[in-house]
């Protein structure tokens, strides 16, 4: 350890487990929210008694959602003097990218936590509309960010970007704790690996390499999409692949580690995890995916229009393919009026 | 414990740095060690080798005589190369493939320990085996040599100084490739030594002979219950005459005795699966209700039965019983109980058969047999049929009965056939006086029936014409054609020998209408030559059919995963340079199968078939291209989306996916399916074809312009 670095008090010893080191020298660990849904902050309750352990190793100096603390204690902090922080949400204002850009520099480490922080999330579909689109469709005409009567401008309202980002458009980001919101064995993962020390490779995402279908017990027989139908459209047969059964389920383009929840469930994947490392975009993995499997009558060009016809019923392909990651991988989406 | 905790400043200035382009790119959030974005070795997973000093290029620019230097400036391509990232040694030659250019290759190997080959030349399919086999001479191994095609792809379809650029551009990009590339080595694997030929025509048989006699087993698949084929129904061959069954059934006898082969007929191929060297065939024998070793031939049983039908061997021209042997020069030499159309396989139904068979050879409790074999080859000599007579009703057929085709024509003329060999028309058995054979009978007419060349049929009209007038003396032939295409030894003799000698009349024109007026045939037709209308009233009209594939063999097709062409005929590999060989490796065609063939052509094609057969049977083991898909088990999740979209049945489900190495053809169809990028093609992963791309699309112009 070089003695050049600000103690972090991050233990050398590996493992979850009743510890008695003394406040302050346990590693100081941030969350926070950017334009989430407050899963994400909720998510922690779900590691269970395990959630103990973690605390009773960990000092929080920063969680809105958790401890009262300002924005100046932060800023009051030594750069690098925070082990982790964990951010959830999507970037959607100035204020967010201000104290995202904060906190990298506060940190050691920053991690995407959770679907929108790591790609965009939900809110980020809406990019489909511009800025003003949005500003017009919540607030009528003329709607401009104004402190409260009797405030002082810096109470105003914080801009909304233009677009809405994934944090790693703004910042370095060394980890991902994927999911929306994360799943408890991968929050442990993250947890794993920080108290113990052992560290991945910069750029790791806690999550399996392998797709969901690795984890979902689902019968896959007949490898064929003869027909494209929405959840609410049919009760699935629950032994069969969905995907064969004609949902549009994201499993074989997104990693496991979510144990197959939905897909368990009866519900198709929607891809809240991230595709696999190799995947490249999911929307085009899946797509290309679909081809190779639809069949309608027998080969050859007639069957072809068929084809067509049967994958136009996959309504909002968008939002399908694209729903927790659209910031990610469709760029200039919403930009009409900005041009 | 070398564990250390959190104190590695990775990034001691992460909140100043810009966010950069990397850094924006969602996929390199995930920030391991990727392609490589510069050049150089680098320690990757995919990407470049790991040489440890970094790749040695070399770079061979053929000029192609003319074909690649007139819009390609090979000086400058070897000069922009030369000094390519990466890039040992680039050279040029007038022709790279011939000795002293291959020469240059081994030496440059050798003198600058070289990493990687790339030929910026013609298609890969023209030289590649000769460059990867000199690079192995020269001790390279083969798989680090690629073909940059600035031919076919470059030199060919440009004409200004872009082609120079481009020709640089595609050069690089394979530079890419090939510092990519890993040394491979082939998959070897053993194989059975015994052939199947489907098809007992002529083709068939001589292959099946060609084979036999090299020394290899041969199970010949025929569908009928004779052997012989189409020959077997012809009277006479032209140019020489020869009467076709006089020729033929020494062949057929020589096959059924061969201790080598194994005649299967009245079977069929049921299902085939494996591969080259390895295939698994299963064949139906259908039953014939017939003991071939109990049957003296006596033929009691015929007259016997009270069933008669057309029959197949004399075209419809004459009857069989249910219980029937097609000709009398048949192999095997047996009889074959029709099931479809005997009263019922039941003594209490008929048995009259059974009755007066004094051996005892009828056994009605015959059952189909299923065979397995495990074959190293197969040869397809499944042959023709005639185009349906009733898609020809514009030439009377259905209507007029006194309108036949050529084959029915050849049963006539048979001394076997159901007139003994003289001429007598179908209606009345009347000796015709005027004949008009049309050539052309749904070939070559594009709009109604088949666009091609039927190709035999200007020489077996000729033959027909000339052996009518040999038949009937004060006989009149008339002829329409529309070319006459006699090409083949001694056949535009044998054409002028009838227009000549035997006084037929030849008259260059289409037929418009054919129609029946009492007794004859009235042909109305052109002659262009003269202008003139032709009005005949005819007493029998012939007409050329084209020759279509026979009846199933697109289904076979399907079942050996092979392609048919447009018009339903076997696809060779290659029109000129494959003609024997169909895509999937290890099956040949043979005969009119492939294509319009007369009996020399097929005869030399079953040879020729055989011989590839041969060398496969030969062979101690058989080697694979290693250039195919694999699975990468870390990342594949067993969703089993690869599964159908393989053209050759290469892949098991499981866990993980499987590839059989000795199926899979790598033709990437599961690479660009499957949905998590777990499947990649050897040498020719996403990160090298990513790279190629960016190099071929380089923004920066390359090429300055030529002077």
């Amino acid at each position: 350890m070089s003695a050049s670095q600000p103690n972090t008090g991050l233990p050398q010893s590996t493992g979850y487990g009743p510890r008695t080191t003394d406040h302050g020298s346990r590693p100081k660990i941030a969350v926070y929210w950017t334009g989430g849904c407050g899963g994400c902050d909720v998510s922690f309750l779900e590691l269970g008694p395990a959630l103990l352990d973690v605390l009773s190793q960990i000092e929080i100096v920063f969680w809105p959602a958790l401890v009262d603390t300002k924005r100046s204690d932060v800023e009051a902090l030594a750069p690098r003097s925070i082990a982790a922080t964990l951010v959830n949400g999507t970037l959607r204002t100035e204020e967010n990218v201000e104290m995202v850009r904060l906190l990298r520099e506060k940190s050691q480490l920053v991690v995407a936590f959770g679907a929108c922080a790591y790609q965009g999330g939900v809110p980020g579909l809406a990019n489909l509309s511009s800025r003003e689109e949005i500003l017009h469709r919540m607030s009528g005409n003329g709607f401009h960010p104004t402190p409260p009567p009797g405030g002082d401008a810096e109470d105003a309202p914080p801009e909304l970007l233009a677009q809405a980002k994934s944090l790693s458009d703004e910042i370095v980001v060394d980890y991902v704790v994927p999911g929306c919101p994360p799943m408890p064995p991968l929050i442990g993962l993250l947890f794993d690996a920080l108290l113990s020390g052992d560290l991945p490779a910069p750029g790791h995402v806690f999550a399996h390499d392998k797709a969901l279908c690795e984890e979902c017990p689902r019968t896959r027989e007949d490898r064929v999409l003869t027909k494209v139908v929405r959840p609410h459209e049919m009760v699935p047969d629950p032994e069969v692949c969905l995907l064969d059964q004609g949902m549009i389920c994201m499993g074989p383009v997104i990693r496991g580690g979510c144990g197959a929840a939905c897909p368990k469930a009866g519900m198709p994947c929607t891809g809240c995890v991230g595709p696999t490392p190799n995947a490249g975009d999911p929307g085009l993995a899946m797509i290309s995916a679909l081809g190779s499997l639809v069949r309608a009558g027998e080969e050859g060009a007639a069957s072809f229009a068929a084809e067509d016809k049967l994958l136009d019923a996959l309504v909002d392909p968008l939002g399908t393919f694209y729903k927790y990651s659209l910031p990610a991988y469709v760029r200039g989406a919403g930009k009409r009026s900005d041009r | 414990m070398s564990r250390e905790p959190l104190t590695v400043d990775r990034n001691p200035s992460a909140v100043d740095r810009d966010p950069s382009s990397v850094n924006r790119n969602p996929s390199a959030v995930d920030r391991r060690p990727s392609s490589a974005t510069d050049h150089g070795p680098r320690t990757t997973d995919h990407g470049f080798r790991t040489t440890g000093r970094g790749p040695r290029i070399g770079v061979f620019v053929c000029h192609c005589g003319k074909n690649i230097a007139t819009t390609v400036d090979v000086e400058r391509v070897v000069e922009a190369l030369a000094s390519y990232p990466g890039v040992a040694y680039a050279a040029r030659h007038e022709y790279m493939c011939s000795d002293p250019g291959q020469d240059i290759v081994k030496k440059a190997i050798k003198e600058h320990r070289l990493t990687g080959v790339v030929v910026s030349a013609c298609s890969p399919s023209m030289h590649e085996t000769t460059f990867r086999n000199a690079a192995e001479d020269a001790g390279l191994n083969p798989y680090l040599v690629e073909i940059a095609n600035i031919r076919e792809w470059c030199s060919w379809v440009h004409n200004d100084p872009v082609t120079t650029d481009k020709a640089i551009r595609i050069t690089r990009a394979m530079v890419e490739k090939v510092k990519g590339n890993h040394p491979l080595v082939p998959v070897e694997v053993d194989h059975a030594v015994k052939c199947l030929v489907v098809g007992g025509g002529i083709s068939g048989i001589q292959a099946a002979l060609d084979i036999a006699n090299a020394g290899y087993e041969v199970l010949l698949v025929e569908r009928s219950p004779s052997i012989g084929g189409r020959m077997a129904q012809l009277s006479e061959t032209f140019p020489t005459l020869d009467c076709s069954q006089c020729i033929l059934t020494p062949k057929m006898v020589e096959a059924s005795r061969h201790p080598r082969i194994r005649l299967l007929t009245y079977s069929e191929v049921s299902e085939v699966t494996g591969y080259l060297g390895n295939y698994h065939v299963k064949i139906r024998k259908k039953p014939t209700y017939v003991d071939p070793d109990k049957c003296n031939l006596c033929g009691d049983c015929v007259a016997a039965c009270p069933i008669r039908v057309p029959s197949e061997f004399d075209q419809g021209l004459s009857e069989r019983a249910a219980i029937y042997i097609p000709f009398p020069q048949a192999v095997p030499s047996s009889y074959t109980l029709d099931e479809v159309n005997c009263l019922g396989l039941n003594p209490l139904r008929c048995s009259e058969c059974s009755k007066v068979c004094t051996v005892g050879a009828i056994n009605y409790d015959m059952r189909e047999e299923l065979i397995e074999e495990d074959v190293g080859a197969i040869v397809l000599a499944t042959g023709y049929d005639l185009y349906g007579k009733e898609m020809m009703g514009e030439y009377g057929h259905g209507t007029v009965p006194d309108v036949i085709e050529g084959l029915e024509f050849e049963r006539i003329l048979s001394a076997g056939g159901p007139t003994k060999g003289e001429v007598r028309r179908p209606s009345d058995g009347k000796v015709p006086k005027e004949v008009v054979f049309i050539q052309c009978s749904g070939s070559r007419d594009p709009e109604l029936h088949k666009s091609y060349c039927s190709k035999i049929c200007c020489m077996y009209t000729a033959k027909h014409a000339l052996l009518y007038r040999h038949n009937v003396h004060d006989g009149t032939a008339y002829v329409f054609y529309i070319d006459i295409r006699a090409g083949g030894k001694e056949y535009e003799e044998f054409v002028v020998r009838a227009m000549e000698d035997e006084r037929i009349l030849y008259l260059r024109g289409k037929v418009a209408k054919v129609f029946r007026d009492g007794d004859k045939v009235m042909v109305w037709g052109v002659d262009t030559l003269t202008g003139k209308r032709i009005e005949v009233a005819a007493d029998l009209v012939v007409l050329a059919q084209a020759m279509v594939p026979s009846a199933g063999t697109e289904e076979l097709a399907r079942k050996l995963h092979i392609a048919c062409g447009g018009e339903g005929f076997l696809k060779e590999a290659h029109p000129k340079l494959r003609p024997l060989e169909a895509l999937t490796a290890g099956i040949f065609l043979a005969g009119a199968a492939h294509g319009p063939k007369d009996i020399p052509e097929a005869v030399a094609q079953g040879s020729g078939a055989a011989a590839k057969a041969i060398a496969i049977l030969a062979a101690p083991t058989l080697t694979h291209s290693p250039e195919m898909a694999e699975v990468d088990e870390d990342l594949c999740s067993g969703c089993a989306v690869c599964v159908p979209q393989c053209p050759y049945s290469a892949i098991t489900p499981g866990d993980v996916a499987h590839v059989n190495e000795l199926l899979c053809e790598g033709c990437g169809t599961c690479v660009a399916a499957c949905p998590s990028g777990a499947m990649r093609m050897k040498n020719q992963t996403d990160a090298q074809v990513k790279r190629m791309i960016q190099v071929a699309l380089d923004v920066e112009p390359v090429e300055v312009g030529r002077a």
